[in-house]
């Protein structure tokens, strides 16, 4: 049992685009369950959109106990404030512990929506999130990176529930999907009314984006400023090919033109967790080394031995980008099978 | 059609690394850090001032903060912004997004009538992106964030492009209504010498708790659904072995470590 | 240092940083390497109403005032001295014609030179020496309702693109101030004069050969034409100098401290070491002394006082922030080593900048002869 006589769930938005489920729900079901886990308490999804029903067996599998399903031809696309209203009603009804959403586009739109109409305290993209008993209640801090990531703080919502957080894809990872896991599926007749679509979406489109994403990369080189010296991102595409990984980039290189946003890496920009991260030629800004923290492999490579990026990575080499990487790129051939 | 434009003041991005911790008070401290107008801000008050022309009517800007805050008011006003409104109370010290949402809900509600609001997507410091979408509950409007490109129609329509991931969403929201911008919206206007001589004559008003009632326990710390349960420095833990020698040797030698790790 | 800036000044100090690092700064070497006057960043700046800062509002400028001009003008010279040279010359006839002219000639000309939309210049130098002006040749002879000029001005800044020229000529009872617009008959810009700095404004020698102009060009009363020249130069053309040396030496001075910051050697940043640390001391002491030394006549000009009363300040000015300038350019050159002359610093551009200035409004032992008489009188 929760606090104040609430149920004790944890429950998880799960986001759907197209009917794709989004990978950052899955991700949270893996913390959903050591939340849910310590409390005793159910693991709950709401999937909100039009025959979307088919997605409710993969939520299970992944470890929802259960899933409400709120489907509905107006609620084909994303509407802000229907879907808001539809979810807040059922928070209202059931009275969740915590509600987790992934830190998306929609996520972030959508989060503060129904905290306000809940009236409840939202924290927004949270790096971790854990039980710790405070003043005989057990309560979800909810930790964020601070001022540019050098600082870590720690936000909790003592009295108000549900306790909401929005959380970026890649801070959680995905966890094992298992078949024969049995939950739940209830269905729920949304109450529509049209003042929930005075903004209507009328369209979602879809964009080029480059190759792969690179919060799915195994393998991310990330080019900072000091490429500039270089003359184009020739080379630095060529690592990235030998290491079969995706290319990213700091602000200044999207604002010059050399990658697009969905390339960017920092805290305004994607937050990473490949297994290899490259840095070449980035100084190590607080701002842009909190987006591959969770990086398992880090190698540097900037000119200033000074530089902040040596502190945040494993191996770091010192010297001109135009020297380095030729023989750099020469010798991971050597490693690649032929 | 009249707007409101939300702002902050933030502390100058390029300068957080000054920003420090009190080991005994936990206390953040950032005397001596300047402070800025958030910058994608301009980006919300560009596109009001880009309306007027179109529409006619008075932009307000309006700011929740310490009395330094005016600063940001008055370059809005020197860009051109008709008003200014300073939300100024030790009461409101405090505020998480929701609390400062109720407390600008309150002060727009009385003071300042509206067809459009317009706020930055986020924030430098905090970057929560929740006072917008929670202001506009409040305010009973519809909403879009993260818009990169907007229309208001003769007919009291906006169409707007938000951003996502891989994409846009195109929405139509009926006015009166919110809208948060990106910095692809516009390239914002640097305030021209005209401009920066009319500040002098621009009204610039501030209200305190007791000018909007609002009950003491919504206002700042007190009205705050979230709270601060610790702040700490932050130290990563990486090996930062930075190889020595020539551009080829340190090269072999990065490469061995890889093959140690193991990883690839 | 807070030098007293009312709030208008430190807006206009920040939005012409702003217009500065945003517009202009992107585009320095570009434009510099092309050699091409940089007519559009004129016309962004007047747009902003930066060129038209000592003129009066009825007119199509601020009245800001020279304390506001100077803070612009090292905004820019911060960033690309020859763009804050561009006001030390074509604000010359705008304060002549503000100043001495009339009614008629003030509206047909102020406002668009205030917008950006026309240029100035203004000649007096000629071979006979810039710095012995009572030594010049051009006349201006009666010709019925007006005069005809015959002549040769050199090194003249922004000659070739400017649409209105003011000049100074030898005429009945002395010297007079007169101008003529681009075109007219008669007047010429005969060369380009290859320069090592400024490359982008033009110094030009032009001529006048017969050139017929009107009664209604005669910029105050005949015969007293240095009475408008001289307080238009100092007020003007030196202030101006000592804006863009104060502005460029601010420039290369940030562009060393941070390379110093930056760069390693023996194992630490230069910064560290002594000699180079205390080269940067005494380039950040002596910008601020230039500063003062430069503001202070600007604040009082503003205050209202005589241009006439303020000459050896400003002369004074002058030469101390020029002489500045050369020192902390050549030294900021030498603390980054072969990183100094590369382009891509501009550091080198900055030195080379301010040869022009040993010159520019007077050169620096004119100032020092104009301070000599006054305290020796």
């Amino acid at each position: 049992m929760g606090s104040n006589g609430h149920h004790g769930e944890t429950w998880i938005y799960a986001e759907q685009r197209r009917g794709k489920l989004a990978r950052v729900s899955l991700e949270l079901l893996s913390k959903g369950a050591e939340l849910s886990g310590k409390s005793g308490s159910g693991l709950v999804c709401v999937l909100v959109g039009s025959s979307v029903e088919h997605l409710a067996p993969e939520l299970v599998s992944h470890g929802a106990g259960k899933v409400y399903v709120i489907d509905d031809p107006r609620l084909e696309h994303y509407q802000n404030q229907a879907y808001a209203a539809v979810i807040a009603d059922l928070v209202r009804e059931h009275q969740p512990e915590i509600f987790l959403l992934g830190a998306t586009a929609i996520g972030e739109d959508l989060a503060p929506c129904i905290a306000a109409k809940v009236g409840t305290g939202l924290t927004a993209h949270c790096i971790d999130l854990r039980m710790e008993g405070c003043n005989g209640a057990s309560m979800l801090h909810q930790t964020v990176p601070g001022w540019g990531g050098g600082k870590r703080v720690d936000i909790v919502c003592p009295e108000l529930r549900p306790q909401m957080a929005t959380v970026k894809p890649g801070v959680f990872v995905v966890p094992q999907a298992k078949q024969d896991r049995r939950g739940q599926i209830v269905r729920v007749s949304p109450r529509l009314d049209n003042r929930m679509f005075r903004a209507r979406t009328v369209e979602i489109t879809e964009e080029a984006e480059s190759d792969l994403p690179i919060e799915e990369a195994e393998v991310v080189v990330a080019a900072g400023w000091g490429v500039n010296a270089l003359g184009s991102m020739d080379l630095v595409r060529e690592l990235a090919e030998v290491l079969e990984g995706a290319v990213a980039g700091t602000r200044p290189l999207l604002d010059k033109g050399w990658i697009t946003s969905d390339c960017m890496i920092g805290q305004s920009g994607k937050v990473i967790g490949p297994n290899l991260l490259v840095s070449l030629g980035a100084s190590g800004a607080m701002h842009f080394s909190t987006g591959f923290e969770r990086a398992k492999f880090v190698l540097a490579v900037d000119q200033n031995p000074l530089a902040p990026i040596f502190q945040s990575a494993d191996v770091g080499i010192v010297g001109d980008l135009r020297e380095v990487l030729p023989p750099l790129i020469l010798e991971l051939r050597k490693l690649r099978p032929a | 059609m009249d707007t409101v434009v939300c702002i902050k003041q933030v502390p100058h991005p390029d300068h957080f690394s000054q920003i420090t911790l009190d080991p005994v008070t936990k206390a953040i401290r950032r005397e001596g850090v300047p402070l800025v107008m958030n910058p994608v801000d301009r980006h919300a008050i560009e596109a009001a001032l880009q309306l007027r022309d179109k529409f006619p009517g008075k932009v307000t800007v309006l700011t929740m903060g310490p009395p330094q805050s005016r600063e940001a008011l008055e370059e809005a006003l020197a860009m051109g912004a008709d008003e200014g409104v300073l939300l100024c109370d030790r009461a409101f010290a405090g505020a998480d997004a929701y609390a400062t949402a109720l407390t600008i809900a309150a002060a727009i509600r009385k003071f300042c009538p509206f067809s459009l609001i317009l706020c930055g997507c986020e924030t430098a410091d905090s970057g929560t992106r929740m006072v917008g979408p929670m202001l506009a509950e409040f305010l009973d409007v519809p909403y879009a964030t993260n818009v990169r490109a907007m229309k208001v129609m003769d007919k009291g329509i906006c169409l707007v492009e938000a951003d996502m991931e891989g994409g846009c969403m195109k929405v139509e929201l009926g006015l009166p209504a919110l809208i948060t911008v990106n910095r692809a919206v516009n390239e914002p206007r640097i305030p021209d010498v005209m401009g920066i001589i009319g500040v002098a004559d621009k009204l610039l008003s501030t209200y305190g708790a007791n000018d909007l009632g609002l009950p003491a326990e919504k206002l700042g710390l007190t009205g705050s659904p979230t709270r601060v349960a610790g702040v700490w420095e932050f130290k990563k833990d990486r090996r930062s072995e930075v190889l020595k020698g020539n551009p080829k040797n340190a090269s072999s030698d990065a490469v061995a470590r890889l093959r140690e790790w193991g990883g690839l | 240092m807070d030098y007293g800036f009312s709030k208008e000044q430190e807006m206009l100090k920040k939005a012409a940083r702003q217009f500065a690092e945003t517009k202009v700064a992107p585009r320095v070497l570009e434009i510099d390497d092309k050699g091409d006057f940089p007519f559009d960043l004129v016309r962004q700046m007047g747009q902003m109403g930066l060129i038209g800062l000592v003129n009066s509002k009825q007119y199509g400028g601020s009245g800001m005032g020279h304390l506001s001009r100077m803070v612009v003008i090292e905004e820019m010279a911060r960033v690309y001295p020859s763009l804050g040279f561009f006001f030390q010359a074509g604000n010359l006839l705008m304060y002549a014609l503000e100043n001495f002219g009339t009614e008629e000639q003030k509206k047909r000309y102020i406002p668009d030179l205030c917008k950006g939309a026309k240029v100035s210049s203004f000649a007096v130098t000629e071979q006979s020496g810039g710095s012995d002006p009572s030594a010049m040749m051009t006349t201006a002879s009666r010709n019925g309702a007006g005069y005809v000029v015959n002549g040769r001005k050199s090194y003249i800044t922004n000659a070739d693109v400017a649409d209105v020229l003011g000049f100074v000529a030898k005429s009945e009872g002395g010297f007079s101030a007169l101008f003529v617009e681009k075109g007219t008959p008669g007047y010429e810009v005969t060369r380009r004069e290859p320069r090592p700095g400024f490359r982008s404004i033009p110094v030009n020698e032009l001529s006048f050969t017969d050139c017929h102009v009107s009664q209604a060009n005669l910029i105050g009363q005949e015969g007293r034409g240095m009475a408008a020249a001289l307080p238009t130069i100092s007020a003007i053309g030196r202030t101006g100098a000592a804006g863009v040396a104060l502005g460029a030496t601010q420039g290369a001075y940030e562009g060393a401290l941070k390379f110093c910051k930056e760069r390693v050697l023996y194992g630490k940043p230069i910064s560290d070491l002594q000699a180079l640390q205390f080269m940067l001391v005494d380039m950040n002491t002596d910008i601020e002394a230039a500063r003062w030394i430069s503001y202070r006549p600007a604040v009082l000009m503003d205050q209202g006082k005589s241009v006439k009363d303020l000459g050896v300040d400003i002369a004074r000015a002058k030469y101390l922030a020029v002489d500045v300038a050369l020192r902390n350019c050549l030294k900021a050159q030498q603390a980054m080593g072969a990183y100094g002359q590369s382009p891509e610093y501009r550091v080198e551009m900055y030195l080379r900048d301010m040869l022009e200035l040993l010159t520019a409004g007077g050169t620096q032992e004119i100032m020092k002869v104009v301070i000599g008489r006054a305290i020796t009188n």
